[in-house]
């Protein structure tokens, strides 16, 4: 699904996170935004996905403005750096909860979520650990269950970030292949936040840079390595 | 691959202009304020509210003449007097038992710990006719004591006492807290550096726990103050020498004084307001100190 | 040995002994006095001043006055703690404290605002008394004066807690399609549970035992409006101490499982329970 971002606005207090943030996120891309700490990566990618809300401009799914729609109708998954996993559930539960929670009309059967959550979990690489809870887990178990958790609803827009910020450097490089590998699987479109510039160029087809709330460049990884728009992307990138 | 050149000014084709725009995106804040705000302005704000009024509705001179009568007056002393009492006596004990139950091992540790609360959990009543029963003296610690020529229940040391129970977990309970949290490193440094224990206490330790040694002082002083239930039992209730303030509304609302009862409210109220204030000023003093250490 | 940061053992013997004597002084003899006073004239006589009419009625009306309450104060305190801990709007502060109100006004004070408000001279009483509804000197009012006292502690429970907790699951909930109340149920609620328990108890105990404010508004109707500490007072006034220790003994029961529920859930909850004070 198409993304468009058309001059987002934030300022919380006196502080401003983005200042006119404009984008055209192509069906079924990867997109890294990359920035430096404090250039309102997170709050771009919160209002995006509804959690947040900007101040002026909007927010189109597919053409269609999603701006005043809560995050409930989204239909977006998200996945958290910390993982914000649902520490009383059991890790089958965490999956099976954004289908328990739909209306009892549109709610699978008990056992078709079953089967789907089965399905998440080999999708992911964990089979057979559904009865654990999150506490029994390691942290690179914890965010393949938090990306399960967030397809489990067959979202068309994947939101992450900074999925891999808590993990060290070999569980990185694995979940990385695996993450887009279940992008082109699935066919979603994916924002992927990230502050290390190695990752964003390996993973993305675009990659958007930020500074101050601002878009510096958004382009593939090839062509701003050749030809950074900017003095800041320079010295970044490089 | 795809840029963000060609985007149509912000409000184009196709885009109303949101009439109402959502301002936060986790749900529930107006059930939930609204239900917290009606239950606050219909249980707690209004009750006070009509306190306020009616006492401001007697006029300056009539307002003062009842509410600053001499026996008024004997029962600010009284409930006042009592109270800081009983907030010292609960500062040095509260101290010592909160000193007893972070820094020493003995049997019966937790059985203590536990023991600390009742005064929490135990109706005030229950409290009142218990200490009445030990300290006055028919029982087994008011009839030695009488014996000798102290006698606690009946007169404003009785006060006094059941204000020490009513008071107690409030400074065990605060300084607690700050105790278990002090390290021991600088009690080692200080004791490095050739300081003996006692020094050690008085310079090192006491600084770092009189906020909390005084919150809780205020806390139990507080509560003292407009204690009721435990205290008329053992206090002999006579006006101008054991009447607190509590009992005197109680004793004109029986004589349908209104008028005198709501004054002696209003002043109560005003003073707890003030030792709201005060505590609050304590506490975020206390922060901003820790923070800043 | 003696270490440089720890007392000679004469004097910690000295500072623990005195510590106990103290406690033992002002908190357990006077525990102790309730039961040996109600069991004085053996368990025939205790168990007589138990099941007398006027005794039960006031149980029933104890029982009463908290089934009404604590659910009240309990929504009230769930209500507060989520407005408090998952939003931010100016005045949050403000309302922090005007919560915490009650705890500093004297219980007999807090009887006199409902007098003020519901008596035949106060603001609503003539309206009242005129379309024959009956607050004061009943049962009604014995629930508002409860009402008020009790009204902060599963808020004052909740809030640090809840704020501490933070906002993550939450949203995550929230993302995955979840409404207000799916995900306080799924997701906040058994998070809180343990510490939710802990301000019922607490609601609970003070509601049962709530003297000064219920003695000012209930009017003293033996078997009508006489709660069990009411009961307590009236007993203890005609002298009949047994009678009167009988019925408190039910209520320091009542102090003690409190207290036990309490010690449990602070050593098996440590973590889901806030370090907030009371
Ligand atoms: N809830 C908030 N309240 C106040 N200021 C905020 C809030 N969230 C973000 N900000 C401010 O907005 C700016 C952008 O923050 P944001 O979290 O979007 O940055 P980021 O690019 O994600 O940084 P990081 O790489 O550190 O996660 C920062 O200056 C931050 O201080
Ligand atoms: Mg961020």
């Amino acid at each position: 699904m198409t993304i468009t971002i058309d001059h987002l606005v934030k300022t919380f207090g006196t502080a401003s996170a983005l200042n006119g943030v404009s984008l055209e996120i192509p069906d079924k891309s990867f997109v890294a935004l990359l920035g430096p700490s404090g250039s309102g990566k997170t709050t771009l990618l919160r209002i995006i996905a509804g959690l947040e809300t900007a101040d002026s401009g909007y927010v189109l799914f597919g053409g269609e403005d999603v701006t005043d729609r809560p995050v409930q109708r989204r239909n977006i998954g998200f996945v958290f750096q910390h993982y914000a996993l649902f520490r009383h559930m059991t890790v089958a539960q965490n999956i099976a909860f954004g289908l328990t929670v739909m209306k009892r009309r549109e709610r699978p059967s008990k056992d078709a979520i079953a089967a789907r959550v089965d399905e998440l979990l080999a999708l992911v690489q964990l089979p057979g650990l559904g009865g654990r809870f999150p506490s029994q887990l390691s942290g690179g178990q914890r965010q393949r269950v938090a990306l399960a958790r967030a397809l489990a609803r067959e979202p068309a827009i994947l939101l992450l970030d900074e999925p891999f910020g808590a993990l060290d450097t070999k569980v990185r490089r694995e979940l990385r292949g695996a993450l887009r590998e279940i992008h082109d699987r699935v066919g979603l479109t994916s924002i992927f936040v990230t502050h290390d510039r190695e990752e964003a160029f390996a993973l993305a087809d675009t990659v958007a840079i930020l500074s101050n709330g601002r878009i510096e460049q958004f382009a593939a990884p090839r062509e701003i390595e050749q030809a950074p728009a900017s003095e800041f992307v320079r010295d970044f990138v490089i | 691959m795809a840029t963000a050149s060609a985007l149509p000014a912000p409000g184009g084709a196709g885009r109303r202009k949101p009439i109402f725009r959502r301002r936060v995106a986790m749900p529930g804040l107006g059930l939930t304020l609204g239900v917290t705000l009606l239950w606050l302005g219909l249980l707690v704000l209004l009750p006070i509210a009509a306190v306020i009024v009616r006492s401001l509705g007697l006029g300056p001179a009539h307002f003062a003449e009842v509410a600053l009568s001499a026996r008024a007056l004997a029962a600010y002393r009284l409930s006042f007097g009592a109270a800081l009492a009983a907030a010292a006596i609960n500062g040095v004990f509260g101290l010592l038992i909160a000193w007893v139950l972070v820094r020493y091992d003995f049997p019966g540790k937790r059985l203590a710990g536990a023991l600390v609360d009742l005064p929490f959990a135990l109706p005030t009543a229950v409290a009142g006719i218990a200490l009445t029963a030990i300290y006055a003296n028919t029982g087994i610690v008011g009839g030695p004591l009488g014996k000798i020529g102290i006698t606690l229940a009946y007169n404003p040391a009785g006060v006094v006492l059941a204000l020490i129970f009513i008071g107690l977990p409030f400074v065990v309970r605060t300084v607690e807290p700050v105790l278990a949290d002090l390290g021991q490193d600088i009690e080692e440094a200080a004791a490095t550096l050739g300081a003996s224990r006692l020094i050690v206490f008085r310079r090192v330790l006491l600084p770092e726990i009189l906020p909390a040694l005084l919150t809780g002082f205020a806390l139990a002083f507080a509560r003292g103050v407009g204690e009721y239930g435990s205290v008329i039992f053992i206090a002999g209730n006579m006006p101008f020498r054991s009447e607190i303030a509590p009992l005197l509304i109680v004793t004109q609302l029986e004589q349908f004084d209104y008028e005198g009862a709501t004054a002696i409210a209003a002043v109560m109220l005003v003073v707890s307001f003030a030792m709201l204030a005060v505590i609050n000023l304590i506490q975020a003093r206390e922060r901003t100190w820790r923070n800043g250490g | 040995m003696k270490s440089a940061t720890t007392e000679a053992r004469g004097i910690r013997a000295l500072l623990i002994g005195l510590a106990l004597v103290w406690l033992a002084l002002i908190i357990l003899l006077p525990l102790l006095a309730v039961f040996a006073q109600a069991f004085d004239k053996g368990f025939a006589t205790f168990w007589a001043a138990i099941v007398e009419p006027d005794a039960l009625a006031a149980i029933r009306l104890t029982l009463l006055t908290a089934i009404i309450v604590v659910p009240l104060n309990c929504v009230f305190g769930m209500c507060a703690a989520w407005a408090i801990s998952k939003h931010d709007f100016r005045g949050r502060d403000l309302l922090t404290t005007l919560i915490d109100l009650p705890f500093s006004v004297s219980p007999v004070v807090a009887g006199l605002m409902f007098v003020l408000l519901f008596g035949a001279n106060g603001w609503f009483g003539p309206w009242l008394i005129a379309h024959g509804v009956r607050i004061m000197f009943a049962v009604p009012a014995i629930v508002i004066a409860t009402a008020f006292v009790t009204f902060p502690y599963v808020a004052r429970e909740l809030i640090p807690l809840m704020s501490a907790q933070g906002k993550a699951e939450e949203e995550a909930a929230l993302t995955l399609g979840a409404g207000f109340f799916q995900t306080f149920w799924h997701v906040t609620l058994p998070n809180i549970r343990w510490g939710l328990l802990y301000g019922v108890l607490l609601t609970n105990a003070r509601a049962m035992g709530e003297f000064g404010a219920v003695s000012v508004v209930s009017g003293h109707i033996r078997g009508l409006t006489d709660t069990m500490p009411l009961h307590v007072e009236v007993l203890y006034n005609e002298y009949n101490f047994v009678g009167a220790f009988a019925v408190a003994s039910l209520l320091a029961a009542l102090a003690l499982v409190t207290l036990a529920a309490k010690a449990l859930l602070e050593w098996r909850h440590r973590d889901s329970i806030a370090a907030s004070g009371h």
